[in-house]
């Protein structure tokens, strides 16, 4: 396998990465539909849950990153047989990194009908200022 | 003379160093398979296709059950139909960004495998995701027989 690893290093990548403990806990995920817009006060950041319930989102903010992990609230029923599958089965999760350029404690965000929206305020530092010639 | 530069064998290998640049040659190939993968890999992931949204069928005894992801859609802008065998779904999602509102519409249909009764769809939406029930008809359903032995 190790052969194989350096033969693609596309995969070997991911096998180191997934060590660093970035997806700790949570094992195989896929990476949601997200965009991000940017605003004068903050950023409008919109990330797509299909299947996910309020109570299955886990937001954190640390170490300049911030971390969303989305958790389908339904479960196949007894007696259903999939024939045909195209949605994850895994949780969805989605890593970005902030540089401290957002106030975590200001975090703001909602979910509807699977698509979590979150607003992060800019941090004072990054914002334009303008200087006035005395 | 000779055509080809001897080169010691101890400075031969598979990989030569190439100046001081410290450039593998094969950097740029690691990067052209790397796109390769990406590019087949990510069928794989629930991103790019933003047009075509992801499908789930099952069945059980008595329904064909068909689960669409469609996220943030208006539930007045959901269409479903029923059409030969072949269930389409219609959806829009509108998006308000200050002034400006973009519209995204979908489209898909799923052949639908057993015979069922398209007078009995029944839809719903929860969570960003629309499930449709089709009963089955009776003639579909699995039946049991019992024979008797003599």
């Amino acid at each position: 396998m190790s052969l194989f690893n350096s033969l693609i290093p596309t995969l070997g990548r991911q096998a180191v990465k997934s060590e660093d403990g970035s997806s700790e806990g949570i094992g195989p995920s896929v990476k949601p539909v997200y965009d991000i817009k940017e605003a004068k006060e903050a950023f409008g950041l919109t990330v797509y849950l299909p299947g996910v319930a309020k109570d299955g989102v886990e937001i954190t903010a640390e170490n300049d990153q911030l971390r969303i992990v989305g958790r389908q609230a339904w479960k196949q029923p007894e007696g259903w047989t999939a024939l045909y599958r195209e949605s994850p089965s895994v949780p969805f999760e989605l890593v970005l990194d902030h540089d401290n350029a957002i106030q975590p404690e200001k975090i703001h965000a909602e979910l509807v009908d699977g698509v979590l929206r979150l607003s992060l305020p800019k941090a004072e530092a990054i914002k334009p200022r303008k200087i006035a010639i005395a | 003379m000779r055509l080809i530069r001897y080169i010691h064998p101890g400075t031969r290998s598979l990989a030569p160093a190439y100046g001081l640049s410290g450039r593998s040659p094969w950097t740029g190939l690691e990067n052209e398979i790397d796109q390769l993968f990406e590019s087949a890999l990510s069928g794989f992931v629930a991103g790019p296709s933003r047009t075509q949204f992801p499908v789930d069928l099952y069945e059980d005894k008595d329904n064909t059950y068909v689960r669409a992801e469609l996220p943030g859609v208006n539930r007045d802008d959901v269409g479903v139909e029923m059409v030969e065998g072949y269930l389409t779904i219609t959806a829009a999602r509108k998006q308000k960004d200050g002034d400006n509102e973009e519209s995204v519409s979908f489209s898909r249909s799923v052949s639908i495998p057993d015979e069922i009764q398209s007078d009995k769809v029944a839809a719903a939406y929860q969570d960003g995701v629309l499930t449709v029930t089709l009963p089955k008809r009776e003639e579909a359903k699995p039946k049991k027989v019992s024979i008797e032995v003599k």
